[in-house]
């Protein structure tokens, strides 16, 4: 009987190699160009959108999850006060490399916004399973978006959007790889300039450090992260996607410099055009101008993994939210 | 639609990969930057296979419809492959029951009357009724058994018939009943690019002295490889063969080819790329796993020979075997085909517990010797995945174990032929008249269930090609001394075997794995 048990737990450990919490493997990189749609759109979200589900939602999202991550994390949140005057529906755009991310959001905004938020979700990876789909759609009230082939366009946020929820959206399409920003898609910008609706962008810094992608559980020592609120952005008249989106990149681009440069700062260097995403830590190159470090640089998975300090060493002058 | 066959190079996000060995299966780690060969996955099937095969019968390629070369009073012969194809074996019904029943309809309606069946196993062994039932039907063995639904008998000399001699001087002598028959209808299984299309009569249906032509160490040392047949010597011997066949019988081929459905729903991760496993996948592989460590070793035996395959029908083609047999291939290829680029200085194979001649019996250590240096190694086109001088690292317990019943040949040659000699040419100098001519190995090759007395011998000589071809051959977790008496190494682990490797190919060797079961063959660059 020990042999078994200790059979069975290499063979666990073995299996367990190079997969997530969900039993997940990523894709090798070699691999990619022949990887497979898995999952779909077609998994039916709207029960978990019932009084009964969200009554459900929030006895566990109050008892459970928000207690957890504020346990384990120390959030910081800023740019509440921007949210004041809204009322909903809005989309909240937002960078994304960490699972603790979704929590945080959720947690941190008003409970009017929160009530009535649906998390865009990967089909392929939180919907490939029926228990995993059902625990996602409940906890998250999440709805799941197709990444890849035929079925991306069919997604069911615009009709979210129509019957007033809130929606939050990682326009990256996936948890960063090293810690920094890919190029966000242009799709949450077409859904509003579509729906009219607001678009709130939201920086987080800090959960990259806090629980990369290869981890299920929080890095201990309770570190310090940072939710910061941007200013909704209001389709202008005859404004297009584009521009929309040109405005959101401004924006997170904005919100992220202000731990580095101060909030006066970051709007003095946004005024400039100084500023661009987060997308890599820089290295000064032969002729002194500062260049990217490469992708798959252990730099960059370096500088990203960094803990925040224990204290914004800018003094801040008008400190916003609580 | 079924995505294409492609290298992965094993990277910090691979998983731990599957290794089939023998009766039992394990993930393993590779070492970074090592190259995994996958088969595209597996082509959907034929929707209505009926049908089809009544579309291939009635407009064939190169004959008349078959009803038309279905008349009163003529000899009709339909000749099927044994149960070494397809592996494992198919879920009932078998294309081949399909196809015979449809030919039969035919027959009966243009009444024809003197049909015989013929297993075309040549010198393997001959199948039990409970085989032969299985393979052709109820309704079928029910009509001919025993009388005109039998195995070929290759030492049957009053019913073996001498075609001639092809221009280089090779015996083509058949069964007689075919040779003399107005029509032979021959129904097969192409699973690989070696088998069928001129191999299917020839070899079939021969006998020990036509055989010996093709078989053996000269023309399979010349044959690179043998599932190439433009450049397999082999086959070229086939060809030559099949050509004076043309001259003297009519033979209507009747060619099927199956997708890599080899294994069923509930151990669908055999079928799949390890990094898109699910949950239940990897459930069920921790379930299969520990279950089959659990069950005494005769009774996994039982169960896994009990697996049969949900194959899917990729084609049917029917009409003269020169034109029916290419197309046959392009199906296989289409299955089986990837690319690759250049050798490596290793070459892994996981060998499954089942090959062509232990279909419900025991894969002793010559057969898995032919299984992964015969068929393994030779899956290729172009090159092999190994360099000259580098070391092949299989996956295989070989236990010294042995079916007396179906390979008594086999006792002898490990016993004492080995203890000699491991050298392809020296043992065929030396034995192969003495085991070819055995009267007792032949009287059991007759009348017993056992394989031809040269059997064994066939089977070294499968591997000679990779013999000279490699530096070293170590089988991770093969029992010490079965391997030693073959002249091979075994190591208790992949570190172990790529340590003993090192002597040969150095300390940071190319790696190529094999990924196989489902049947990947490397096109080599």
């Amino acid at each position: 009987m020990r042999r078994l048990f200790a059979g069975l737990r290499d063979d666990v450990r073995m299996v367990r190699q190079a997969r997530d919490l969900h039993g997940q493997a990523r894709t090798p990189r070699s691999a990619l160009a022949h990887e497979t749609v898995r999952g779909s759109s077609s998994f039916a979200t709207g029960w978990a959108r019932t009084p009964a589900a969200r009554a459900a939602r929030r006895a566990i999202q109050d008892g459970l999850l928000k207690p957890v991550t504020w346990t384990q994390v120390r959030p910081q949140i800023e740019g509440l006060d921007h949210l004041q005057r809204l009322s909903g529906p809005v989309v909240f755009v937002a960078n994304h490399s960490s699972h603790l991310d979704a929590p945080l959001i959720i947690g941190s905004l008003p409970r009017r916004l929160s009530s009535r938020l649906a998390v865009g979700a990967a089909a392929d990876y939180f919907f490939d399973t029926r228990w995993q789909a059902m625990v996602t759609a409940l906890v998250f009230n999440a709805f799941p978006i197709v990444r890849r082939g035929h079925d991306r366009r069919r997604s069911l946020a615009p009709q979210l959007l129509a019957e007033g929820w809130n929606l939050l959206l990682f326009p990256e399409g996936t948890r960063s790889e090293d810690g920094w920003m890919s190029p966000p898609r242009i799709g949450p910008a077409h859904l509003c300039i579509q729906r009219q609706v607001p678009m709130v962008p939201v920086m987080l810094r800090g959960t990259y450090a806090a629980m990369p992608r290869t981890r299920n559980w929080p890095m201990p020592g309770q570190q310090r992260v940072i939710v910061r609120y941007g200013k909704p952005l209001h389709p202008a008249e005859g404004e297009g996607a584009r521009a929309l989106h040109q405005r959101m990149v401004q924006s997170m681009a904005r919100l992220w410099a202000e731990d580095d440069l101060g909030w006066y700062g970051s709007l003095r260097a946004q005024a400039r055009g100084e500023l661009a995403l987060p997308t890599g830590p820089l290295e000064p190159v032969g002729d002194g101008t500062p260049a990217l470090v490469q992708p798959g640089s252990w730099r960059r998975v370096w500088a990203a993994s960094r803990p925040l300090p224990a204290r914004s060493k800018h003094l801040q002058v008008w400190r916003r939210g609580s | 639609m079924s995505r294409p066959g492609f290298v992965l190079e094993v990277d910090e996000r691979t998983p731990a990969l599957l290794m089939h060995e023998g009766e039992g299966f394990r993930l393993e780690r590779l070492p970074l930057g090592s190259r995994v060969i996958y088969p595209p996955e597996s082509l959907p099937g034929l929707r209505d296979v009926d049908e089809e095969i009544r579309r291939a019968l009635a407009a064939p390629l190169g004959r008349p419809p078959l009803t038309e070369l279905l008349v009163p009073g003529m000899r009709l012969t339909i000749v099927f492959d044994d149960l070494s194809l397809p592996l494992p074996p198919m879920r009932t019904p078998d294309i081949r029951q399909r196809v015979i029943e449809h030919v039969l309809e035919l027959a009966a309606a243009n009444g024809v009357d003197d049909v015989e069946l013929i297993a075309g196993n040549a010198l393997h062994r001959r199948m039990t009724p409970a085989e032969l039932k299985r393979t052709v039907g109820e309704r079928v063995f029910r009509s001919f058994f025993p009388h005109h639904l039998r195995n070929h008998d290759a030492e049957d000399r009053p019913n073996l018939t001498e075609i001639g001699r092809t221009k280089h001087g090779e015996l083509v002598e058949i069964n007689r009943r075919a040779a003399e028959s107005d029509l032979i209808v021959y129904v097969n299984i192409t699973l690989t690019a070696m088998s069928g299309g001129p191999k299917s009569v020839s070899v079939g249906l021969a006998s020990y002295r036509s055989l010996k032509h093709h078989h053996n160490v000269h023309t399979l040392r010349h044959s690179r490889s043998f599932n190439d047949p433009p450049n397999s010597a082999m086959h070229h011997s086939y060809d030559r063969m099949a050509a004076l066949l043309a001259e003297h019988v009519n033979i209507f081929q009747i060619e099927t080819t199956v997708n890599n459905n080899l294994f069923p729903k509930q151990m669908d991760f055999l079928n799949k790329r390890e990094w898109e496993w699910n949950l239940k996948d990897q459930a069920a592989f921790l379930a299969v796993r520990r279950a089959n460590e659990l069950v005494p070793p005769a009774r996994r035996r039982q169960l896994w020979h009990r697996n049969a395959a949900p194959y899917g029908i990729t084609s049917v083609t029917a009409g003269a075997p020169e034109e029916v047999h290419p197309v046959s291939l392009r199906h296989v290829l289409r299955q089986q085909l990837t690319e690759v680029n250049g050798p490596s200085d290793i070459g892994i194979w996981g060998l499954p517990y089942i090959c062509p001649y232990n279909v419900n019996s025991i894969m002793n250590p010559i057969l898995v010797m032919s299984l992964g240096l015969g068929y393994f190694f030779n899956l290729y086109r172009g090159q092999p995945i190994v360099r000259p001088g580098g070391v092949a690292i299989f996956y295989h317990p070989v236990r010294n174990e042995f079916q007396s019943v179906h390979h008594p040949s086999y006792i002898d040659f490990f016993e004492e032929v080995l203890a000699e000699t491991t050298d392809p040419v020296a043992i065929e100098t030396k034995f192969e008249e003495q085991f070819a001519t055995d009267p007792w190995y032949i009287h059991l090759y007759r009348n017993s269930y056992a394989y031809h007395g040269v059997h064994p011998l066939y089977m070294w000589y499968w591997g000679a090609h990779a013999l000279e071809h490699l530096g070293d051959v170590i089988f991770v977790g093969g029992d010490r001394k079965a391997t030693a008496r073959m002249g091979f190494r075994s190591a208790s682990s992949l570190a172990d075997a790529l340590e003993m490797a090192r002597e040969r190919v150095g300390g940071s060797p190319t790696i190529t794995y094999h990924h196989t079961p489902p049947l990947a063959m490397a096109d080599v660059r």
